[in-house]
C-alpha cells in the first residue's frame, strides 16, 4: 500500500469510534432513501402493468334505457374512440353470516371478448357458467366464501336468491375489496336475467384514441362523444391512467422521501462536524505532510478517500436493506392498491441513486472542513500558536455557554442538526397524530350506528313502525337521497366516479335540517332551514365547484333532472365523497316523494360494536319482510374502518423514519460531545492538577451538552410548528381535500424531550470516562 | 551509503535580499524577521543562533518556503521560493528541502519505514518496493534499521529523530533545515544527531540548523546569529 493511503487507513482504525458513528448515519438514512424510493420505482412500475393493464376505461357513458347494438356500433366506428365496450353494474348485497354486505355485480357484455377494465382469471372457470358469479380475490374474507362456496345475495328487486361461486379472479382496477368494505362479483347477463334484474347493459366504456392524460382533456372527448351518440344520461370520467388510490400513495412516498432525503442531509452535516474534529487534531500532521510536499491535492484526495470509504461501507450496508424495506413496504402498499407485484427486484437506478447519494452527499458536506483544513498555510499548521481561536465570549457568560461559545461554527452545527432532527421527529408524530385525530373527526362528527339505503324510496311511515317496533332502535330518521352531479348548463352532467362508484362520487342528501345525527364543522355560511330551496355542500363538493360563493346559484343535477339552489354554506365532511345537503322537505317536493325517503340514518340503543350488530340484524331481518329494496346497510363501523385502512401503513412508515432522524440527531450529540471533550483534554488535565474532581469535570461536560441540547430542543419547537401546519396540509389536502387538524402534540413534544434528556447524558458518558481515566500527564502531553 | 557518496549534490545557493516577516496579532504587529539579507555557499553546515524568540524559526521557515515574507525575496539556487504559489511550492519543498523539526513530527498512523517512504509517494520520486528499498538504505545511513517496522512511538527520541532525518533525506534533497534538532534529546543522543547532520553537509548538502547549543561554532562552517530579527555581529 503506498504510504499515503498506509496513513489513511491508520486514520481509519485511530478514529474507529467516530468514523462508526458516521457509518451508521449515513447508513441508515441511505436505508431510508433506498426502501422509500425503491416501493416507489417497484409500485410505479406495477402500476403500469397491474391497473393500466387492466385497460381502464377513460370514460364510461350511461344511457337510461341501455345502451343499444346502434349506439355500441356508432361508438365503435366513432373517429375519437379506439375502444368501446358494453357493461353493467349492479349495486347488491350479500349475505355475510347474519349480516349483508354490499356487493358490486359486474356484468361485462361477453367475457371472452372485454377488452376495457379487464381481469384476470385466477382459478376456476371463464367466464362463469350461467347461475354463477366470479369473485374479487381480495373479497373472498369480507364475504367470507371459498371457491364453489353458495353466495346469498338480493338484488335491487329484493327478492333473496343464490349464487355459486364458480370461480376468482384479480381485478387491480379496483380498490381491494376489505377496504372498501364491498364484495365484487362478476356475472354473465344470463345470471343476471337468472337473478331476477334486467340483463339490460346501461355502460358504454370508453378509451379514446387520443389517450387523454388530464382528467379535463378526458372530459372533453368524452362530452364531445356523448353529444355526438346523443342519448347519454350521465357521464362517469375518472382521472385518467390513475389508480384511485394513487395520488395518495404517491404524495406520501414522496413525503416520505423528504423525510429520508432530509436525514442523509443530516447524516452529512454528522460527518461534516466529525471530520472538522478529526482534521482539527491533524493540523499538525497536515502541516508535516505539507511541508514533506504534499500539495493541496493531495491531501483532500486522502481525507477524500476517507470519507468517501465510510460512505462507501455504508452504501454496501444498505443496499440489501433498501431490498429488503423496499420490498416488504411495496408489499404492503401494493396490497393496498390490490396489486400483484411482478417482481422482488429493485430497478438499478435506485441502486445508482444510493452510490451516488450516499458517496456525493456526505463528502460534498465534508469537502468544507476538507477545504478548510487543506488550506492553512504550513507555517500555522505547525506552529505552535496553533489557529488561533476567534473569542467571542464575554466574562460574565455562564462557564458551559463559554465553553460552546468558543467555537460557534460547531455549535451552530450541532445545534442545528440536532434541532432539525428534532423538529422532523416532532412533525412526524404530530402528522400522524393528527391524522388519526381526523379519523376521529368522522366519528365526532356522525352521531349514527346505520345507514339503510333503498332502490326506491321507502315510506317514512315504515321508519316510524320499525322505530318503535324493533328492539333496540333509538331512532330512524328518513332522508332524501339521490346520485346527483353539478350540473353544467347545457351539458351532460359529468361525475369523476370510477368503476366502483365509490371513489369521485357525488350524491345529494336531504336531511330534516334539524337533524342531530350529523354535527359538520361550517366552513362558510350557515346550515340548511326547513322549507328553503338551499344548498349547503361539503367541502368535496365545494372543490369540485371550484368558483362558487356563498349565496350563489349552485345547479345540481338529481338523477340527471336539473335544478337549482341557493349556496347557504359549506360544511367539511372529513372521508365522504362529494355531497349537496338539500332541507328533506324542499326536496321531497321537488321530487315528488313526499312521505318516502331512499337513505334512514339509524341510532341503536346498543353500546358497543357486537351490540350494535346485533340490533342491526334485527333492524335487516324486519326490513326483509316489508315490501321495499334495499341498496345497501352500512354499519357505521364499517365507514370509518374503509376511510382509515386507507393509508394507515404509510403513516407507520412516516413514524419510523421519525425513528431514523432522531437516531442521526442523537449520532450526531454524541459526536460534538466526544470532540469537545477530546479537544481539551489537555484543559482538563490542567483542572485535575489544580485539584479538580471527576465529578467537577462531569459537571463541566454534562452541563456543556445540556445547554446545546436544550438549545436545539426551543429550535426544534419552533421549526416544527410551521413544517407540520404545512405538511398536515398537503397531506390532508391530498388525502381528505381539507387540511388534517393543526394539533399541538404534547405527547411528541414530550417524547422528544425526553429522548433528548436521555440521549445526552448517553453521549456524555463514555466521553468523560475517558477524560476521567486519562492520566494528567497524558492529558497534557 | 555507495550511490549516495558517489553522486555527491552540490548544494545550492541560498540569497536573501531585504527579508521581512511580520505577523500580525490581537497584541499588534510583531517583526519576527527583519530586512534580513543574506547569501549562504552551498554545501556548507550552517547555524542559526540567537535567543529565543530572535526570529530563528521564522528565518528558517522562510527560507524552506515553509512560511512567506511580507517584504523582500528569497532564491534558493534557481527558484524565486517567494514567487511560487502554495502548490507549487510544495512540489519544490518535497523536491528540495528536507526539513526536520524539533519534536519529530513523524506520522504517528504510519511506521517508520512508511514515514520515510511518504515523501517518495507524495512527489512521485519511488514507488512500491524500489522505494521501501530506498527507504530502508536511508534507515540504514541513521543507523536505525531494525526499527523499520515499527510504530513512531515504539522507538526513542533520539531514534525518531533520526527517522525524521532518514524522512528529510527521503528525496535526496540538496538543502536540509533543521529547527532546534537537538533540542528534545539528551548530550549523547544530540552529538550523534550533530554528526549526522555534518556528514550530511560534508556530501554536498546545505545544511542549515536552528540551535542553541554553546559550542556549536566549533562544530559549523558557518553561523548566522539573529538578535530581535536582525542579522547581529558575530560574538
Ligand atoms: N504565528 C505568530 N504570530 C505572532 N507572532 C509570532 C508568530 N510566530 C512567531 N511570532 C513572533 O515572532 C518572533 C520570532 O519568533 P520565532 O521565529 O519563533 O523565534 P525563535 O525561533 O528564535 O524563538 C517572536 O517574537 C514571536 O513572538
Ligand atoms: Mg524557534
Amino acid at each position: 500500500m503506498k504510504p499515503r493511503w498506509a496513513k489513511v487507513a491508520g486514520d481509519l482504525r485511530s478514529e474507529r469510534g467516530r468514523l462508526l458513528l458516521m457509518l451508521v448515519a449515513v447508513a441508515v438514512s441511505l436505508a431510508a432513501i433506498g426502501t422509500v424510493l425503491g416501493s416507489w420505482a417497484i409500485l410505479t412500475r406495477d402500476i403500469a402493468s397491474n391497473y393500466l393493464g387492466t385497460a381502464p376505461a377513460e370514460a364510461t357513458l350511461e344511457f337510461e334505457g341501455g345502451v343499444s347494438d346502434e349506439v355500441l356500433t356508432r361508438a365503435r366506428a366513432d373517429q375519437a374512440v379506439s375502444v368501446a365496450d358494453r357493461r353493467e353494474v349492479i349495486a347488491g348485497r350479500v349475505r355475510v353470516g347474519d349480516d349483508f354486505r354490499p356487493l358490486l355485480l359486474f356484468v361485462p357484455e361477453r367475457f371472452e371478448t372485454m377488452r376495457l377494465n379487464t381481469f384476470r382469471p385466477l382459478d376456476g372457470a371463464w367466464p362463469p357458467p350461467a347461475g354463477t358469479v366470479l369473485l374479487e380475490r381480495s373479497g373472498l374474507e369480507m364475504a367470507n366464501a371459498t371457491m364453489s362456496s353458495s353466495l346469498r345475495v338480493k338484488l335491487p328487486n329484493g327478492r333473496p336468491s343464490t349464487v355459486t361461486v364458480s370461480g376468482l379472479v384479480h381485478d387491480p382496477g379496483l380498490a381491494p375489496a376489505w377496504q372498501e368494505r364491498t364484495v365484487y362479483a362478476y356475472a354473465t347477463p344470463e345470471t343476471v336475467a337468472m337473478l331476477g334484474e334486467s340483463p339490460t347493459l346501461h355502460e358504454l366504456r370508453v378509451q379514446f384514441a387520443s389517450h387523454p392524460r388530464t382528467v379535463v382533456e378526458a372530459e372533453n372527448e368524452a362530452s364531445a362523444l356523448a353529444a355526438r351518440l346523443g342519448g347519454v344520461h350521465q357521464l362517469r370520467v375518472p382521472p385518467p391512467r390513475q389508480h384511485p388510490h394513487q395520488r395518495q400513495m404517491e404524495t406520501i412516498l414522496l413525503l416520505l422521501l423528504i423525510f429520508a432525503g432530509l436525514s442523509l442531509v443530516l447524516s452529512s452535516v454528522l460527518v461534516a462536524t466529525t471530520l472538522a474534529a478529526i482534521l482539527a487534531r491533524q493540523v499538525r500532521e497536515i502541516g508535516v505532510m505539507k511541508s514533506i510536499g504534499a500539495t493541496r491535492a493531495q491531501l483532500a484526495g486522502m481525507y477524500a478517500v476517507m470519507v468517501g470509504s465510510i460512505c462507501g461501507v455504508a452504501v454496501l450496508l444498505a443496499a440489501p436493506l433498501s431490498m429488503l424495506g423496499a420490498f416488504g413496504l411495496s408489499r404492503v402498499v401494493s396490497t393496498m392498491l390490490n396489486f400483484d407485484l411482478t417482481s422482488r427486484a429493485l430497478p438499478w437506478w435506485v441502486l445508482l441513486v444510493l452510490v451516488v447519494a450516499g458517496v456525493l452527499v456526505p463528502l460534498l458536506f465534508a469537502a468544507i472542513p476538507i477545504r478548510r483544513a487543506v488550506t492553512i498555510p504550513v507555517r500555522a499548521a505547525l506552529d505552535t500558536w496553533g489557529v488561533g481561536e476567534r473569542i467571542i465570549v464575554r466574562p460574565w457568560f455562564p462557564v458551559a455557554v463559554r465553553n460552546l461559545l468558543r467555537r460557534p461554527g460547531r455549535l451552530a452545527l450541532t445545534v442545528g442538526l440536532l434541532a432539525t432532527a428534532g423538529a422532523l421527529f416532532m412533525t412526524a408524530l404530530a402528522v400522524s397524530r393528527a391524522w388519526e385525530r381526523n379519523l376521529e373527526k368522522v366519528k365526532e362528527t356522525r352521531h349514527y350506528d346505520l345507514e339503510v339505503r333503498f332502490n326506491t324510496p321507502a315510506p317514512d311511515a315504515l321508519a316510524t313502525t320499525l322505530q318503535q317496533t324493533v328492539e333496540g332502535v333509538r331512532l330512524i330518521e328518513p332522508w332524501g337521497f339521490e346520485p346527483a352531479a353539478l350540473a353544467r348548463p347545457g351539458a351532460i352532467d359529468v361525475v369523476r366516479t370510477y368503476p366502483d362508484r365509490g371513489h369521485g362520487s357525488f350524491s345529494v342528501l336531504a336531511p330534516p335540517p334539524s337533524t342531530t345525527l350529523i354535527s359538520l364543522p361550517l366552513l362558510q355560511g350557515r346550515w340548511l332551514a326547513s322549507g328553503e330551496r338551499a344548498v349547503v355542500l361539503n367541502h368535496v363538493a365545494f372543490l369540485q365547484a371550484r368558483t362558487l360563493k356563498v349565496g350563489d346559484d349552485v345547479a345540481l343535477s338529481i338523477d340527471g333532472v336539473p335544478s337549482t339552489w341557493k349556496l347557504a354554506g359549506v360544511v367539511e365532511e372529513v372521508g365522504s365523497a362529494g355531497v349537496a345537503y338539500l332541507p328533506s322537505d324542499v326536496f321531497a317536493s321537488s321530487q315528488s316523494t313526499q312521505g318516502r325517503s331512499r337513505l334512514w340514518r339509524v341510532v341503536t340503543a346498543g353500546r358497543d360494536d357486537l351490540e350494535r350488530a346485533t340490533v342491526i340484524r334485527r333492524l335487516e331481518e324486519a326490513l326483509s319482510r316489508e315490501a321495499v329494496s334495499v341498496e345497501t346497510v352500512t354499519p357505521f363501523a364499517e365507514l370509518k374502518t374503509a376511510i382509515g385502512d386507507h393509508v394507515a401503513v404509510l403513516i407507520r412508515a412516516l413514524l419510523a423514519l421519525a425513528m431514523v432522524l432522531a437516531l442521526v440527531g442523537v449520532l450526531g450529540l454524541t459526536s460534538a460531545v466526544g470532540t469537545s471533550v477530546i479537544e481539551r483534554s489537555r484543559e482538563i488535565a490542567v483542572m485535575k492538577t489544580l485539584g479538580a474532581t471527576s465529578a467537577v469535570v462531569r459537571r463541566l461536560v454534562v452541563s456543556e451538552a445540556l445547554v446545546s441540547s436544550a438549545l436545539s430542543f426551543v429550535v426544534a419547537l419552533v421549526l416544527s410548528l410551521p413544517l407540520t401546519l404545512g405538511i398536515e396540509r398537503l397531506l390532508g389536502m391530498l388525502s381528505f381535500l381539507a387540511p388534517l387538524p393543526f394539533v399541538v402534540s404534547w405527547v411528541s413534544m414530550g417524547l422528544w424531550f425526553a429522548l433528548l434528556v436521555v440521549a445526552t447524558l448517553g453521549a456524555t458518558l463514555l466521553p468523560i470516562r475517558r477524560a476521567v481515566q486519562l492520566t494528567v500527564r497524558e492529558g497534557l502531553s | 551509503m555507495d550511490n549516495m557518496s558517489t553522486n555527491e549534490r552540490q548544494g545550492q545557493l541560498i540569497e536573501l535580499r531585504d527579508v521581512s516577516r511580520v505577523f500580525e496579532s490581537p497584541a499588534g504587529a510583531v517583526t519576527a524577521v527583519d530586512r534580513v539579507s543574506l547569501e549562504l555557499p552551498a554545501g556548507a553546515f550552517i547555524g542559526v543562533v540567537g535567543r529565543s524568540g530572535s526570529g530563528k524559526s521564522t528565518l528558517v521557515n522562510l527560507i524552506a518556503g515553509l512560511d512567506r515574507c511580507t517584504r523582500g525575496s528569497i532564491r534558493v539556487g534557481d527558484v524565486a521560493v517567494d514567487q511560487l504559489d502554495e502548490d507549487a511550492l510544495a512540489r519544490w519543498r518535497g523536491r528540495n528541502v528536507g526539513v526536520v523539526f524539533q519534536f519529530f513530527q513523524l506520522l504517528p498512523t504510519l511506521t517508520v519505514a512508511e514515514n520515510v517512504m511518504l515523501p517518495m509517494d507524495l512527489c512521485g520520486t519511488a514507488r512500491g518496493a524500489e522505494a521501501r528499498r530506498r527507504a530502508l538504505e536511508l534507515l540504514d545511513l541513521v543507523g536505525i534499521r531494525e526499527q523499520a517496522d515499527k510504530l513512531p512511538t515504539a522507538l526513542s527520541g533520539g531514534q525518531q529523530q533520526r527517522a525524521a532525518i532518514a524522512r528529510a533525506l527521503a528525496n535526496d534533497a540538496p538543502l536540509l533545515v533543521a529547527d532546534e534538532p537537538t533540542g528534545n534529546l539528551d548530550q549523547q543522543t544530540s552529538t550523534m544527531v550533530l554528526d549526522l547532520l555534518r556528514s550530511l553537509a560534508k556530501q554536498g548538502r546545505t545544511v542549515l540548523m536552528v540551535t542553541h547549543e554553546h559550542d556549536v561554532e566549533r562544530r559549523v562552517d558557518q553561523v548566522i546569529r539573529l538578535v530581535d530579527g536582525r542579522i547581529g555581529s558575530p560574538s
